[in-house]
């Protein structure tokens, strides 16, 4: 059975229903309700359709605003006569096909000979209780009437539902007199006042509802998250990445790498790492902010979490040797930390222009014993370094390794690499617990660029609807500057490094470089994951400028002594873009520290 | 019957070449396509040039890097192969990556493909199951044959099951490389090639990756219907322009 949640009123309220995929949303356009809707609807999800509610308005009203809504459905609660529907129907003057929806209301009995005449004009019929008002008066109507309902036409049923009558839904869709009931339609027993929906109690009725129907945000069985994602690999490439499909999981589960995994996370890398009230940061911005100290593992960022898991995979899959991709050279130290801790023989593929740009890290790599090999191919820079990568795992098939150091490339890598960071959600969650006494903060925030370190923060908050996601990427000099990384703005629907997802390309189909001070966010791609988060509506995607990016930097380090990696800086800087509740809580997810990027910001700040 | 399936049929060895189209110069694509024809070359695998070719060495991501400044795109090939079937009669066949193709649409790109007299399609990036349950019925709806790649480290099913959605030739890679990264052949390689010919497939293969010269040639020709020659051609190109492609066509045949 189909939901229908109606009576929506504000913005952030829809988006936050939204999140909880109902298959209807209803707006009522009648100005004598405390619901009556008057502002924008917000982008939402394509999956769910926009429904007007009218109480006997005039054609053209109800027109102007299924044009100016895009509304999918049209809902007449007055006495509109079938003429007045098939009039509505037929019009040319509405801009997209609608569904019809006649309301009849309902107290003692009904009398269903009246449906007669509206068979032909109306899509679906919708049963409300008969009270003072048309709609919202929060009882319900005696069901079982519907035992004797004629038609064969699927109807909404409305009128005082509330989480106290599952057990009459459950009932109702056990009996005869469900048999054409289409879709469940609820109002106010779901609100804190009218027309302000109480996102948690609705998501209990949903669950309660369809015992657990959620939309999926984790990676399917073909490995597709929604229509991003699977695995567009060149055939040379196959019998490695099935390899690792057939086993990660398998692997994963055995209780000898968890057992492994967990122990060097605590001893070698230093988890948990602290969630840290940021007091200062919070007087600011008068809400309560969070800091997930990813920064404080050891080599710096969150990207060890990955590599610590990948390498102990590789050895499981017995691979001797070790290849990576890095930009600004983050991921290719944190390969060639477990590299060196492991004794396996890492070959770093890193962009010439990198090179030249981060040449402490590219030091490091050499520290630790791993050769550092220029990419100097196409724009000699990241997406070129992860294309030498897979040529030279095409040219050794068999004894190596890759490891990806983002959640993405073709499946099983964003599902692998996002449930090795997954560590990071599971310690917030228990650590909020611990100061907040909840597990689940208002809004969880990181920074994407392939976007591992967000997909790690967000994971166990994917199918918690009252969880804010924000992902945050790099704006550059500007979303319209020609100088950005916005990938989710900027991007389209596109093929890259073996997967489909968002992607910065040409008209023709090229991929564009793409760019932003931070070294780690221009990417021009981003983890399918994260594209379906941005398709669906389930994650709020911000984009912040290299200038915004900065001033958040030098403000954390002023204001809690903290000097974070410009990645990271760019997550900072949404406190000055949106507003919170002073009784928000919001985690920031710290994924790096600022000692690589000290360079920058001495350049940039004339320190 | 499509041009690749009676080329097939013909009673010899064929020697296909790939060059990319736009490279040296924006120009060329009509005449080198032409030039080979003429001198004897039996299949043209046109490469439509991509940003972030996977699958190639550095003398073909070279020549894609060269043609896309020139200005190559999907819409400039298109046009320059407008009348090409009014001069060549060989098998054509367009190999690039997906990406460009699916931005101009997939049915579109094969709508045209079948308009200018395009024969098949290679597109390394493109697996075979994604082409199976989302693309097969638009390729045979354009009457275009979609070639498949094998290496040595595919499994026998699995080629089997290559061998099922095909209905050209496979392409059989060589041996574990990108593009342009071998030289000669050794015994694991005719291993490979001898194991594969004992398979019996229902297409017949075209060995390609590593084809330089007239000894390779004959070595891969000898276990299969054909060989493609990529790289070699390319740089051929670089280092004695487009005016010498039949000296580099001789010296393949003896």
């Amino acid at each position: 059975m189909k939901l229908k949640v109606c009576g929506m009123k504000y913005q952030d309220n829809i988006e936050r229903v939204a999140a909880l995929q109902p298959d209807y949303l209803g707006f009522i356009f009648y100005e004598k309700t405390p619901r009556h809707f008057d502002t924008k609807i917000p982008e939402i999800s394509e999956n769910i359709k926009k429904v007007g509610v009218f109480v006997n308005a005039e054609i053209a009203t109800i027109v102007e605003k299924i044009n100016e809504f895009k509304l999918d459905a049209v809902q007449l609660h007055g006495e509109e006569s079938p003429y007045f529907c098939s009039i509505l129907r037929s019009t040319s003057l509405v801009s997209r096909p609608i569904e019809l929806i006649k309301v009849f209301s309902v107290k003692d009995g009904f009398n269903f000979e009246v449906l007669d005449q509206y068979e032909n004009v109306c899509d679906y019929y919708l049963f409300d209780t008969k009270g003072k008002l048309p709609g919202g008066n929060g009882y319900t109507f005696d069901w079982s009437l519907l035992n004797d309902y004629p038609s064969t036409k699927p109807f909404f049923l409305s009128g005082g539902i509330g989480l106290d009558q599952i057990d009459d839904i459950k009932n109702f869709k056990a009996s005869n007199a469900s048999k054409y009931c289409y879709a469940i339609d609820v109002n106010s027993k779901f609100e804190t006042e009218p027309g302000l929906k109480n996102t948690s109690i609705l998501r209990e009725f949903i669950n309660k509802l369809n015992d657990k129907k959620t939309m999926n945000y984790n990676v399917d069985e073909k490995g597709y998250y929604g229509e991003f994602g699977g695995a567009f690999i060149p055939e040379m490439l196959y019998p490695n990445v099935e390899e690792l499909r057939q086993n990660y999981l398998k692997v994963m589960a055995e209780p000898d790498f968890q057992k492994e995994f967990d122990q060097l996370l605590k001893d070698y890398v230093g988890r948990p790492s602290p969630l840290y009230f940021a007091k200062r940061l919070s007087e600011k911005y008068n809400a309560k902010i969070y800091l997930k100290r990813e920064d404080l593992n050891h080599t710096g960022a969150h990207k060890i979490n990955n590599t610590i898991g990948q390498i102990l995979m590789a050895k499981r899959l017995g691979k001797t040797r070790i290849i990576a991709e890095t930009g600004a050279g983050q991921h290719g130290v944190a390969t060639a930390t477990v590299c060196a801790l492991m004794g396996l023989e890492c070959i770093v593929y890193m962009g010439e222009i990198d090179i030249a740009r981060q040449a402490p890290n590219v030091a490091r790599m050499k520290m630790l014993g791993a050769t550092v090999v220029p990419a100097l191919s196409g724009s000699r820079t990241l997406k070129d370094a992860t294309n030498e990568a897979i040529r030279d795992w095409i040219n050794n098939p068999v004894n190596t390794h890759y490891i990806i150091g983002s959640a993405i490339g073709p499946h099983p890598y964003p599902d692998m690499v996002t449930r090795f960071q997954a560590v990071i959600s599971e310690e917030i969650k228990w650590q909020l617990r611990e100061q907040e006494g909840r597990e689940n903060p208002d809004y969880v925030v990181a920074c994407i660029g392939g976007g591992s370190n967000a997909a790690g923060t967000y994971y166990h908050y994917l199918h918690e609807p009252d969880v804010g996601i924000i992902a945050v990427e790099a704006a550059g000099l500007g979303i319209d500057s020609g100088e950005s990384a916005a990938t989710s703005v900027l991007g389209k629907e596109g093929i890259i490094h073996g997967c489909k997802t968002l992607l910065m390309q040409t008209k023709d189909g090229q991929i564009t470089e793409p760019y932003s001070i931070s070294a780690g966010l221009d990417y021009p791609g981003v983890g399918p994951m994260h594209a379906h988060l941005s398709k669906t509506g389930r994650a709020e995607f911000m984009s912040i400028t290299d200038s915004d990016a900065m001033e958040a930097g030098l403000e954390l380090s002023k204001l809690e002594g903290i000097i974070p990696a410009i990645e990271t800086s760019h997550a900072l800087a949404i406190f000055g873009k949106k507003a919170f509740k002073p009784d928000d809580v919001v985690v920031v997810s710290l994924s790096g520290r600022g000692d690589k990027d000290l360079q920058n910001y001495i350049e940039y700040f004339k320190i | 019957m499509n041009r690749i399936n009676q080329k097939l049929q013909e009673d010899k060895k064929l020697l296909s070449i790939y060059f990319t189209a736009g490279y040296p110069n924006i120009d060329d694509t009509t005449s080198i396509i032409q030039d080979l024809e003429k001198n004897g070359v039996d299949m043209i695998e046109i490469g439509l040039p991509f940003s972030d070719p996977l699958a190639d060495g550095p003398t073909i991501q070279d020549s894609s890097t060269t043609a896309l400044k020139n200005g190559m795109t999907t819409e400039v090939l298109f046009n320059q192969l407008k009348d090409i079937r009014k001069t060549v009669n060989i098998p054509l066949i367009i190999m690039g990556y997906f990406n460009p193709m699916f931005q101009y649409g997939v049915e579109a790109f094969c709508k045209k493909c079948q308009e200018l007299g395009i024969d098949g399609l290679i597109i390394p990036d493109l697996p075979v199951d994604v082409y199976h349950e989302e693309y097969q019925t638009i390729f045979e709806k354009y009457g275009l044959i979609n070639v498949f790649l094998i290496t040595p480290q595919t499994s026998d099913e699995r080629i089997r099951y290559i061998d099922s959605i095909s209905n050209g030739f496979i392409y059989m890679v060589s041996s574990a490389s990108t593009t342009g990264t071998q030289s000669g052949f050794g015994d694991e390689q005719t291993a490979y090639f001898e194991r594969i010919a004992k398979m019996n497939l229902k297409n017949p293969q075209v060995i390609g990756f590593g084809i330089s010269n007239n000894e390779t040639f004959t070595q891969a020709t000898k276990y299969a219907k054909g060989a493609i020659i990529g790289s070699a051609f390319v740089k051929h190109v670089t280092n004695h322009g487009v005016n010498t492609i039949n000296e580099f066509v001789e010296n393949i045949k003896n």
